[in-house]
This record gives C-alpha cells, structure tokens and sequence, in this order.
C-alpha cells in the first residue's frame, strides 16, 4: 500500500464526505419510522387540514387563503426544523469532533438537508397545483422565488453556525430556541394575512427572518405581484447580518468546539 | 531517519475548571449573582520535543499525566494555549475510537462516514469496507446497527477503520488494549507494515513490552512536563520506576 502524502490529503473528498452525512442524516432521520419521508409531510399536511378548516371561516373573504396557508406553513416548517437541527448538530456528531480533524462545517451546512428535501417536494407541488389551476407562475417570479428560498437557507446556516458552538456551552439553548420558535410561528404571518395587522407594525413582524420569506414567496407565487427592490434589499441586509453573525460565533468558538463535547 | 515531521515547541495547555459546573442558561442567569472561582488546571507545561519521518516515539506516564491531551493537540483536535505544533505530513489519529458512533447507522454507513472524515475519498472507502469489516471479524455483522454492537466490536470496528485510513504519521492511543488476543495480534502486524512502508507513529501505551518493542525512541510525561526522552528501554525502567514511588509502602 502506498503511503498517502500531504498532496493525498490535501483532495479531502468534500463531496463525499458531504454526501455521506446527507444520506446519513436522512438515514437516521426517517429509517424505521412509519411511513418514513411520507412522515415528514405529513405532519404539516395535518396541521394545514386542521388550521385550514378553523381559520378558512374566520377569513373566508381571502382568495387564496388555502395556497396562502400551505405555503406559508412549510416555509416556517422548514425554518423551525432546520434550526432546530442546526442548533444541535455539532453537539448530536460529537463522536466525530473528538476522533479526527476534518471540515466541522460540513457539519452545520448539512443539518438542514432534510427539512431542504421536504421543501423541495412541496415547492414543486404547489407550483405544480397553480399550474393545474391555471395560475402559474412567470419564470421571474419563479427565480425571486428560488432567491428568497436561498435567502432562507443562508439565514439558517448562518443561525445554526452560530447556535451551534454555543450550544456546546450553554446546553438549553436548543429548548429556549423551541419556546422562540413556537412563539415565532405567530409572529409570523402564517395563518393570517399580514393585512389584519395595521401597517404600523409591520416593520417589527418583519424582524423575525420568515416573515418577509413568506410573505414575499406568496406575493410571487399566488398574488403574482413582485415585492420592490427596497424590500429584496432589506431581506438581503438582514441575510448577511444573521450569516455573517453565525459565521464570526463560529470562528470564534469552534476551535475549542472539541474540548466543550 | 529524516526529517522532522513534527516540531512541537513550548507547548502549554490548561484547562479552566470551575468550583461550580454551570452548562445552561438559565444557570448562568440564576448564578449571575453568585460569582464562580475557577482553577487552572495545567495539563501540559512547556513541551518540546520533534519527531523524524519514519521513526516510532513512544509516550508513557500515569493517568492524568497529559499524553491524551498532548495526542489531540498533535492531532488538531485541540488548540495550544501557547507554543506551537508543526505537522509537515498529514496525520491519522486513532483515538477515543472505542466510543462514539452513530447508534443508528449501520456498521457500513459508519465505515463510510468515519473513513471519510478520516481523509478516504467516499470511492475509496466504498472498496475498503469488506477489508475493514474483515479484519474486523464483523462480516457478519455490517447490517447491524451500531448501537446493538459490544464496546468490543465497536472498538475493533473503529480501529478498523483507522488502520484503513492511514496518513503518513500515525498517531495511536492505546490501540493495542483492545479486543481479543487475536485481534491484538493483528493490529501488531498491521502497524509492523505501516512501520515498514516508513509511516511514522506516536504511540501512546501503559504498556512496557510494546513501548520497548515498537519504539525508536520514548518520551516519559508525568505532571505535564516531559520528565525523560530516551530509548525505549530507559523510558520503560523510569515509568516503572515512577509507578513503584507512587505505591503505598507495605
């Protein structure tokens, strides 16, 4: 056998080892349990025929309310499932922080990839059924769309890079971060429409990163309306601001992540 | 023997323990007024020492003596608090191996996952794994999940897949403490032909016979500071010598 030299190693199979840990992850996550990924959309399905029947009376007079919910709910399903993961996931693989020098990153980047699949089928899905339904989306509206997807997924890396060195210190903050995003769920504007809330206060609904996600990805997708360059620009600001945040927690706390497993 | 592959100069590595464990929030905000005092525990105090391509350096010392510590600082697992740690070659570590893996995966999603983080591209460690679940002896077992494996069988698995992975330094703690006699003699053949292709290693061991068998030369570590570097013999009769002091008379 050859010896493997420092040029071996310098190709570190980053996509194999990314690969591995997404097949992995989506191993563990669903191997065993009753109707395996079919589970993963189910539970918002669930939530969306009990949420739909209570609030379809109270705002009946909403045209695309049922689009409006389901979207909206698998958004912030995505967000609160990725965070959560993200939060965890160098304590969760701390079997390997301790053993070998690799990528931690890798680590991070991947933890959303599940709640990213479950997404994925649904976005199809819906854009699929306005099609269907004779509504479908222009491609520009489809690739704003894909930008503020894009957006959404940095804003969780970013989030999950900074949680998750501080988790390894402060070990509750994945169940406060629970009571946040449970609180966040009515915050943002899931099951209404933002237009119940007077104007004034939009500004701090749209703090919290789902809001202008949600809201944006329905103005494109249903209202075929597409929101002003001012407020793509502010959901880049707060994009950059929140993964770049994470990204200085990171560089900052991860190279003594191994010593606080 | 060549050049040095490692260079480890000064190095100095504490750990600041608190008098009160605090790993929550909320104990943090309770404890806000009730202030913590901490103590600083020197685990490795000044050490310098260098390592040459192809040569096997054994490390010795009681527990506590900070060889674990001083592998993972070796290994970029920790980071010095002063001092510094040059590695002119790529390094394996086989450490700690015996615990962790992830219970649920399967031994072959483990060798996959492991292997590669090890440095195995994802092609070379799909060829490896008969080879690794072979030597092993777990052939039998690569659909099992991992967490209805033995410590044993994890811990051979692991080793395993180490062996496998192998860079040009090698660096083992306790490798040969696991498993049965047969497998001991299997990972001593092994590591005789890596030590033949002219890998390099840093062995740590409690044990004589190894420490006087495999190594070039030996380093003892007691209270954080390299108290001898010799052949492995004169380390070997030091460390005994050490054990006996810290034995109750009668």
């Amino acid at each position: 056998m050859r010896i493997r030299t420092t040029e071996d190693i310098a190709r570190v199979d980053l996509l194999g080892l990314l690969w591995t840990l997404v097949r992995t992850d989506f191993k563990v996550r669903y191997h065993g349990t009753w109707m395996g990924f079919l589970w993963a959309l189910f539970k918002p399905l669930a939530m969306f025929l009990v949420l739909m029947t209570v609030f379809s009376f109270i705002f009946a007079q909403e045209r695309n309310y049922a689009f409006n919910l389901l979207l909206g709910l698998f958004l912030f399903d995505f967000f609160s499932e990725s965070t959560r993961v993200g939060v965890t996931s160098l304590a969760v693989k701390g079997y390997l922080l301790g053993k070998t020098r690799f990528p931690r990153w890798l680590l991070v980047v991947t933890s959303p990839s599940n709640a990213l699949m479950t997404l994925s089928v649904v976005c199809l899905t819906i854009v699929i059924a306005l099609s269907v339904t004779g509504r479908s989306p222009s491609l520009a509206a489809l690739g704003l769309f894909g930008l503020c997807l894009l957006a959404m997924i940095v804003i969780t890396i970013g989030f999950s890079l900074g949680s998750s060195v501080l988790f390894l210190r402060y070990r509750d903050l994945n169940q406060i971060w629970d009571v946040i995003v449970q609180a966040g769920f009515f915050v943002a504007p899931v099951v209404y429409p933002l237009g119940i809330i007077p104007e004034k206060y939009h500004f701090y609904l749209y703090i919290w990163p789902p809001t202008a996600v949600i809201q944006f990805s329905r103005q494109l997708l249903v209202e075929h309306h597409v929101p002003t360059l001012k407020a793509f620009s502010m959901l880049a600001g707060v994009t950059a601001t929140i993964f770049l945040s994470g990204l200085l927690l990171y560089r900052h706390y991860a190279p003594s992540a191994a010593e606080n497993l | 023997m060549g050049a040095n592959v490692i260079e480890v100069r000064g190095l100095c590595k504490s750990f600041r323990i608190p008098t009160v464990r605090r790993e929550t929030i909320r104990e943090h905000l309770f404890g806000l007024l009730r202030p913590r005092g901490y103590r600083r525990l020197q685990v490795l105090d000044d050490i310098s020492f260098d390592v040459r391509r192809g040569e096997t350096v054994g490390i010795m010392g009681r527990n506590g003596s900070g060889k674990s510590t001083l592998l993972k600082l070796l290994s970029g697992i920790y980071q010095p608090e002063r001092g510094t740690v040059r590695a002119h070659a790529p390094i394996t570590p086989v450490l700690e191996l015996g615990i962790g893996w992830s219970p649920e995966l399967n031994a072959i999603d483990n060798i996959m996952l492991l292997g590669i983080a090890m440095g195995l591209s994802r092609r070379e460690a799909w060829a490896a794994v008969d080879e690794i679940l072979a030597f092993a002896e777990l052939e039998g077992f690569a659909g099992l999940p991992l967490k209805h494996y033995s410590s044993g069988m994890a811990s051979r698995l692991a080793y395993s897949v180490a062996f496998k992975a192998v860079c040009e330094v090698l660096i083992i703690d306790e490798v040969f403490a696991v498993g049965d006699i047969g497998f001991r003699r299997r990972c001593e053949e092994r590591y005789r032909e890596l030590a033949a292709q002219g890998h390099t290693v840093v062995l740590v061991s409690h044990d004589p016979r190894l420490i006087q068998a495999f190594c070039n030369r030996a380093l003892l570590l007691d209270a954080g500071k390299i108290a001898l570097e010799g052949t492995g013999p004169e380390v070997v009769q030091a460390y005994l010598k050490l054990l006996a002091l810290e034995r109750p008379a009668g």
